[in-house]
């Protein structure tokens, strides 16, 4: 069940700073495009800018560079989004541990904000700490009921897992607006998007990346522990896993590619993000949504998808 | 088996800080009660032990720790963080001593993986996983789902959306944030250091293949012949 404290400091503003995150851009980019339609269906116009770049999550983790380099450049990104006043929605477990992380330990520290805010100077901008940073998840489980009541294609009869990512509910245990054990969230929210929550056995485990997991560990440990998850996974049988990482998304739908690949396995679920899920149900089109960048077909998910509806609860919606 | 009998309680949180930037404490609190160990993914396939890790580090066996190649081995999945009694955050702990480790001389052939193409990439473009596909494998299996030559540019174009090109103005500030702090420095270092090697100072890599297995179950990576994997997908480096 969700943390109904947690759940009250989030505050859906009518315009939002969505922070695209780089697999969400070069792998797949239907995540990104989706939240931008997505969006406006649910009274929130997603602003976006050029200016942003990559978190620096994935060099600090990986220890390419120190948090001392990587820290200023995180307030730069916040910093772009407080000159517009907006609060941040992220779609990537990664970007919100660093922005999150990288926020609070300079808020926590004022001389080490002052040293950061020193270097930004330097190019012109300055790292406040007014805005707030949120997951995409958190919003939209915010915004649940209205999603529920403009779902113009109503998921009926379509089975969905879950796959949290470590990052968001693991990492955040304190700070996170579901249990990090007994996660409902992304249930509630395939629930309210019409769909059906399927349950396997290895729902809780890692995906397998862990930012470093496939480049630098040998296969005999990353697909030992990917198999055990797909094996769990395929038993289940849904229509698609649900998954709110675009990390967790490119590691699920590739390892699985490239079992079956090597023939060693023959697994055929299909990953989507919750981002896609929700444009889905509000009616976007499925050319927009990106599937064809997906590793594992979804030619038969799109085949099962229940037609459109046009009834009067499918109105159009205002935008803004 | 110490490395150096200290009370461990003088001065702990000191010789962390220098030890991890500051930015791990409460180490001191473990009650080596081992859930972390019992839940953790690495531990499963291989000799990576957090309790013992912490224990070593409690005992004052620092070179121990840095100096194993059991430390490159964690996942970073938080669980470790998510079921401790007592909210260590272990994870951040392995980040912090693996720079200490590449002060050392270890791991820099580990860094050297990740430096290109990701850091690289980095730099140049401002984002870290780039547009181009090097998985030769997901590129024909693109190619042929979205019926276009498989480079994402063109899915892109195909959805309506430009290319994301990080602007000019944004590129040169964080260049200038990279040099300023010694991001760029440590990539040239990247380049130039040779790795110190490490050893398995918590068991061998022996105990990776002793993995419980059902029923004619196989695994990949441990029970195929190396020639299954054709060239140009086995080393998968593109995510």
């Amino acid at each position: 069940m969700p943390r109904q404290e947690r759940l009250d400091q989030v505050k859906v503003s009518d315009r939002m700073f969505m922070f695209k995150p780089c697999v969400g851009e070069n792998k797949y980019p239907g995540i990104i495009n989706s939240i931008m339609h997505a969006m406006p269906r649910l009274g929130v116009e997603p602003v976006e800018s050029d200016e942003q770049t990559c978190c620096g999550g994935f060099l600090t983790f990986t220890n390419v560079a120190e948090p001392t380099s990587t820290m200023p450049a995180v307030a730069r990104n916040v910093a772009i989004a407080e000159e517009m006043g907006l609060d941040i929605v992220t779609m990537c477990n990664g970007c919100y541990t660093f922005l999150t992380e990288f926020t609070h330990f300079m808020d926590q520290r004022p001389p080490v904000k002052k040293v950061v805010n020193t270097i930004l100077s330097m190019i012109g901008r300055e790292y406040k700490g007014t805005q707030q940073v949120y997951h995409a998840v958190e919003v939209f489980y915010k915004l649940k009921d209205r999603i529920a009541e403009r779902a113009v294609r109503p998921l009926d009869g379509m089975k969905f897992a879950t796959h949290y990512g470590c990052h968001y509910l693991n990492g955040f245990k304190n700070e996170a607006i579901d249990d990090a054990f007994m996660p409902t969230v992304l249930e509630e929210l395939i629930t309210a998007c019409g769909g059906t929550p399927v349950e396997y056995e290895a729902q809780r485990e890692c995906c397998g990346t862990g930012l470093t997991q496939v480049i630098l560990h040998k296969e005999e440990i990353s697909l030992p522990h990917c198999q055990r998850k797909f094996d769990s996974l395929n038993e289940a049988a849904p229509d698609a896993v649900v998954v709110q990482c675009p990390y967790c998304l490119a590691q699920l739908d590739r390892m699985q590619h490239k079992l079956n690949w090597r023939k060693i396995t023959d697994y055929k679920v299909p990953v989507i993000h919750l981002n896609q899920l929700v444009a889905l149900a509000l009616g976007v089109e499925v050319e927009k949504l990106g599937f064809g960048a997906h590793a594992m077909s979804l030619d038969r998910f799109v085949e099962k998808l229940p037609p459109l509806e046009k009834t009067a609860g499918a109105r159009e919606v205002p935008v803004g | 088996m110490n490395e150096g009998l200290k009370d461990w309680l003088a001065g702990f949180d000191k010789r962390f800080a220098e030890l991890t930037h500051g930015m791990v404490k409460d180490l001191e609190k473990c009650l080596q009660c081992g859930k972390c160990t019992a839940q953790c993914p690495a531990a499963k396939v291989s000799s990576y032990n957090p309790r013992q890790i912490i224990r070593d580090l409690r005992m004052g066996n620092v070179e121990k720790v840095i100096s194993s190649q059991e430390l490159w081995l964690c996942f970073f999945c938080s669980g470790c963080y998510a079921v401790c009694p007592r909210d260590i955050n272990f994870p951040f702990a392995v980040a912090m001593l693996r720079y200490a480790a590449l002060g050392k001389g270890h791991g820099w052939n580990e860094v050297k993986q990740i430096k290109d193409p990701y850091a690289q990439d980095y730099y140049n473009s401002g984002l870290s996983v780039s547009h181009v596909e090097r998985n030769v494998a997901i590129r024909e299996t693109v190619a042929e789902q979205s019926r276009t030559d498989g480079r994402i540019t063109e899915v892109r174009k195909r959805m309506g959306m430009p290319d994301r090109v990080v602007s000019e103005e944004a590129l040169a500030e964080i260049r200038f944030i990279s040099d300023a702090t010694g991001m760029t420095d440590l990539f040239d270092k990247i380049e130039k250091m040779k790795d110190v090697p490490k050893t398995w100072n918590y068991g061998s890599p022996a105990d990776l293949v002793k993995i419980k297995r059902g029923p004619n179950q196989k695994f990949a990576g441990l029970d195929e012949e190396e020639e299954a994997a054709p060239a140009g997908t086995g080393a998968e480096r593109s995510e």
